[in-house]
């Protein structure tokens, strides 16, 4: 059942139709065929400038069929220079394709082994560290060179650290602690185990190691293996001759502002 | 629906034989050059437009299909080149309808109802447009413009059915129509 208003629309499509039929035909310039013929006249079908073309059932030619023909002649060719590896790659021209060169470090040798930080910082934060720090003599002794250069000598490191050694270095430091004057020279026991080392009795030579050792504070470091393996380290040695210069640039500063105040 | 003059003049100018040509511009001129006229609202337009499908449809008769129509192989050309012409147009360009008149009993009355008629085309979407022309301004039947346009007939009847409509409200709007 159709309602008003499809009945309005059907109507109007009608008036619409009929206002289109009356629309008039448009007669087509009279110049049209010979423009046309002039314009074609400069150009030719491609049949007559190619060669003939066979139509097909399809309306496809001849043409299309070769080149489909070359492409998959293509396709196949790039496919079996693929698998034969033809032409061949160049070394150095693989570019950005394939495995990426990673850096790889060398193992870590002897050599390598360094002071490590939590060491260093252990040793820092040490008893030995802050005794070193405020012993005049265990700095003078510290910046003896050829006490320095003993130390870094692994195999005096290791004379240092024989029980005997120890021992005798702890004796030393007690007798120091007890008010005695330390003399190393003197000390037969002591003496006996650091000349058992070629290497330390070496260093003993050299002006300042002996009285180095002899120093109280000093020998109480090194009579432990772990500061005596740090004080073998720069590092170790500048942070307690800087800590000694803070501490001292402290006290005098201390000792005049103290001053001052007494004079006021 | 092959149209043996159409394929026989074709093979002439695939020969060599240009100036056969001139028979098949000569048969489609005033169809093809009508339907251009409503497609695009503008004589030198229309006039543009048909001699250039004329003259591409001539360079590529190599590739006309002899089992179909020739006039649906030109209006598939036509039709691009209408394309061409509207997607150069700037959209805030007024199109001039400079369209010949028709002959009525109030010259100036039938002209300005057939002037709003062809404005009202012109805001149609191309593929409403094509089919209310096709249908209208050639004698194409709905299957032979469904075959022409690639579309079911009972596709073309909706779209014309659409199309009619919304010409209706415009010209309504326009108080072209009642």
């Amino acid at each position: 059942m159709s309602t008003f208003n499809d009945q309005w629309r059907d109507s109007e499509a009608d008036e619409v139709s009929a206002m289109l039929n009356d629309l008039p035909q448009v007669d087509p310039p009279p110049t049209m065929i010979d423009s046309v013929m002039s314009a074609i006249a400069k150009r030719s079908p491609t049949s007559t400038t190619a060669p003939p073309v066979n139509f097909t059932r399809k309306g496809g030619t001849m043409a299309k069929k070769v080149l489909w023909s070359v492409a998959a002649a293509a396709a196949v060719a790039l496919l079996i220079m693929r698998w034969v590896g033809y032409p061949p790659v160049e070394k150095g021209t693989e570019a950005t394709i394939g495995a990426a060169q990673r850096y790889q470090a060398p193992q870590i040798s002897n050599a390598d082994v360094k002071l490590e930080d939590a060491q260093l910082q252990a040793f820092l934060q040490s008893d030995v560290f802050h005794q070193l720090t405020t012993d005049k003599a265990a700095q003078q002794a510290l910046k003896n060179k050829d006490f320095q250069r003993a130390l870094a000598d692994a195999s005096i490191r290791a004379a240092l650290a024989a029980p005997d050694v120890r021992a005798a270095i702890a004796g030393a430091a007690a007798n120091a602690a007890a008010g005695a004057r330390i003399d190393a020279a003197n000390n037969a026991r002591l003496d006996a185990a650091l000349r058992s080392s070629d290497a330390l009795r070496a260093a003993l030579a050299a002006p300042g190691v002996a009285q180095a050792i002899a120093n109280s504070a000093l020998a109480v470091a090194l009579a432990r293996s772990d500061a005596a393996f740090a004080l073998s380290n720069d590092v170790a040695v500048n942070a307690v001759l800087s800590a000694a210069s803070v501490s001292l640039d402290a006290a005098a500063a201390s000792s005049n502002a103290a001053a001052n105040a007494a004079a006021k | 629906m092959v149209d043996t003059d159409d394929a026989a003049v074709v093979t002439r100018c695939l020969a060599g034989e240009h100036n056969a040509y001139e028979a098949i511009v000569s048969r489609y001129q005033r169809g093809l050059f009508n339907v251009a006229c409503r497609m695009l609202g503008n004589y030198e337009d229309a006039r543009d437009a048909t001699q250039t499908a004329f003259v591409k449809a001539y360079e590529h008769l190599d590739s006309f299909d002899p089992n179909q129509r020739f006039f649906t192989w030109l209006f598939r050309i036509l039709k691009n080149e209408c394309l061409n012409i509207l997607r150069a147009r700037r959209p805030s360009e007024p199109v001039s309808l400079d369209l010949p008149a028709g002959r009525g009993s109030d010259p100036v009355e039938v002209r300005e109802r057939h002037r709003a008629v062809q404005a009202a085309l012109l805001t149609l979407s191309m593929e409403y447009r094509e089919v209310v022309v096709l249908r209208h301004f050639t004698d194409l039947s709905y299957e032979e413009i469904a075959v022409m346009l690639g579309i079911p007939a009972t596709k073309v009847k909706s779209r014309l059915y659409t199309a009619r409509q919304q010409l209706g409200d415009i010209l309504v709007e326009w108080r072209v129509a009642r």
